[in-house]
């Protein structure tokens, strides 16, 4: 196994984060939510070490509570397309044939929709929140997975192992679960990674338009868009959320660059 | 005179190629029983490695069987559902294949491989798997199976990886063992290790073996029955012995010729020369005419059948005449 320094410093810069957010009462005395309008709009001090936003919240405590939201969604809106894409992705290409048309067809749909006119119809559907947010992009999400995963399944379909395997007469479902899966997954895991960070990027683009968390709840999105009317004076009320985007993409892009150099051998 | 467990009939097949159809197997005809050890030799694209794999229902997609039959205890296969035909070729059949490394999954210990037959499809217990494992172990040669179970198959040698192939394919245990050039990757010693495996197995249990080779020494040495195969037909078919002996057909006199004597010291190795034909073009007359030193008028007009000959088969017009090739052969000039 080689050993891949990316894969550790991208760990670690992220579970630095998790570990903060998951922490964060212990971190920070202050409440992300709850106005203080005596401290309103401050530079960094002692106290408030980001200073604070209009209604007087500490901005470094919003921060990290912040972490909370965006990256508990955006790990949940990428397990459910894993999981459906995956499944989905080892069917067509196992079965091929007409299983294979009806659901390519269908991943031509869903890529051919676009994802933001997608997500606000949804918000409208069943109103802003983590419901719609995760449903939106699980829609278009999996699609991506299927692919993947079906290119692969279709080149391991005419290796002599998995020849071996439909020789001997054990079940199908045995024969993807068992051989099939593990020879086929490493890509779409490490494709997951950079798709975290394009799902936290579509929870922020959503929570800026108001279509995300619901407010007061500390979530990035929501703190650009309520930065960017003070951008000339308080510049970084706004370019702080957005630096912790940066940060999270960072971190799981070197993550997914640690996983390829280390899944393929 | 029974039914054949395997019997294949007639059979053709076609690869969809960039360059249009191919007919990469032109009437195949083959009956296999439980103890029978026949040899298939012939050279790259002669479709022997395909008859096994459309046998098998292993065809890659652009392959299909086009015309014939293939019987499996009876029963014509192309009539039975996926899941039916699966189980009864599994019943009976197993297979090896050319690298031993590529027909192991990577990802599972081979101990776990082994086991998964009688665990997974007969529904055996965890440990008596694990019991039927080590046991196939032991008999195809593995020693100290129980510390070796837990390997990966890039920890073994080229040897031992053929061994596991051959007890997993053996798990199930198969009536007919099907072999595609299961020695060709291994080392002269280890494929000698492996034949005498395969030999072993064949008198010690009444395995049937279908070897596929462009090796004409590991046939001699394994198999009973030759079939010798060209442009994606049988030419000769019959015993090793008398085929080795006295080839009826000008193909397999040529092949024997150019297999290297060891008590001879030469100059240089006898080539066929020529190419095998291309099977994207209908062929017309014997295939094997623009390369035989024998050929007549005839030949090149229409194409002779497989018919039986002096105890074999042979698909050739001037065989009939007991042509004595050797002496056809000086005649024409032909030398080493």
């Amino acid at each position: 196994m080689k050993f891949s320094k990316t894969l550790y410093v991208g760990v670690g810069l992220l579970g630095a984060l998790v570990l903060a957010a998951i922490f964060a009462p212990l971190i920070t005395s202050f409440d992300p939510n709850e106005p203080d309008y005596a401290n309103t709009l401050l530079g960094p001090t002692a106290q408030h070490w980001l200073g604070t936003d209009p209604l007087g919240r500490d901005v470094f405590t919003r921060l990290i509570y912040g972490a909370r939201i965006d990256l508990a969604i955006g790990l949940l809106a990428v397990v459910l397309p894993f999981i459906i894409g995956v499944s989905l992705g080892l069917l067509t290409g196992w079965r091929g044939g007409k299983t294979d048309s009806i659901i390519m067809r269908l991943v031509d749909t869903f890529i051919a929709f676009p994802f933001y006119v997608l997500a606000i119809a949804l918000v409208f559907i069943f109103g802003p929140g983590i419901k719609s947010i995760i449903i939106a992009i699980t829609l278009v999400g999996w699609v991506a997975y299927c692919r993947i995963v079906r290119a692969n399944v279709l080149v391991a379909k005419e290796q002599d192992y998995i020849h071996a395997a439909r020789l001997t007469g054990l079940p199908s479902s045995r024969i993807l679960r068992r051989h099939m899966l593990p020879n086929v997954i490493s890509q779409s895991i490490v494709f997951a990674m950079s798709d975290i960070v394009l799902s936290i990027l579509a929870i922020v683009s959503l929570g800026y338009l108001g279509l995300g968390v619901p407010v007061p709840t500390a979530e990035w999105g929501s703190m650009i868009q309520e930065g960017q009317g003070y951008i000339s004076q308080q510049w970084w009320l706004a370019t702080l959320p957005g630096l912790m985007v940066v940060y999270v993409g960072f971190s799981l892009s070197l993550i997914g660059d640690g996983l390829v150099a280390r899944l393929e051998r | 005179m029974s039914t054949p467990l395997i019997s294949v009939e007639n059979l053709t097949v076609e690869i969809k190629t960039d360059r249009g159809l191919l007919k990469a197997i032109r009437g195949v005809s083959l009956d296999i029983n439980p103890g029978d050890s026949i040899g298939i030799v012939g050279e790259s694209g002669s479709g022997k490695s395909i008859t096994l794999k459309a046998i098998l229902g292993l065809l890659p997609n652009n392959a299909r069987i086009s015309s014939g039959k293939i019987f499996v205890e009876g029963k014509d296969i192309a009539t039975l559902d996926n899941k039916s035909r699966r189980a009864l070729l599994s019943h009976n059949t197993g297979m090896i294949f050319q690298d031993a490394i590529a027909a192991l999954n990577p990802v599972i210990k081979i101990g776990d491989q082994i086991a998964e037959v009688p665990r997974y499809r007969l529904g055996k217990s965890k440990e008596e798997s694990k019991a039927i494992a080590l046991s196939l172990m032991e008999k195809v040669g593995i020693t100290d199976g129980e510390s070796r179970y837990g390997l990966y198959p890039h920890q073994l040698s080229g040897g031992l990886r053929q061994r596991v192939a051959i007890s997993i394919a053996l798990s199930g245990s198969p009536k007919i063992l099907f072999c595609d050039e299961p020695t060709t990757a291994l080392d002269v010693t280890i494929q000698a290790q492996v034949l005498r495996l395969l030999s072993e197995l064949r008198t010690n249990t009444g395995l049937g073996i279908v070897f596929v080779t462009h090796d004409l020494a590991v046939v001699n040495e394994l198999c009973d029955d030759i079939r010798v195969m060209y442009a994606g037909r049988f030419v000769e078919s019959g015993s090793v012995k008398k085929t080795f002996s006295v080839p009826t057909h000008p193909y397999t006199f040529s092949l024997l010729k150019a297999a290297p004597d060891p008590d001879q010291s030469v100059h240089r190795l006898f080539t066929i020369s020529g190419e095998a034909p291309n099977l994207t073009q209908e062929v017309i007359g014997c295939p094997f005419t623009p390369r035989c030193f024998s050929a007549t008028d005839k030949c090149s007009v229409s194409e002779p059948e497989l018919l039986p000959i002096a105890n074999s088969q042979s698909a050739c017009f001037n065989s009939a005449e007991h042509v004595n090739w050797a002496a056809e052969d000086s005649k024409n000039g032909v030398t080493r």
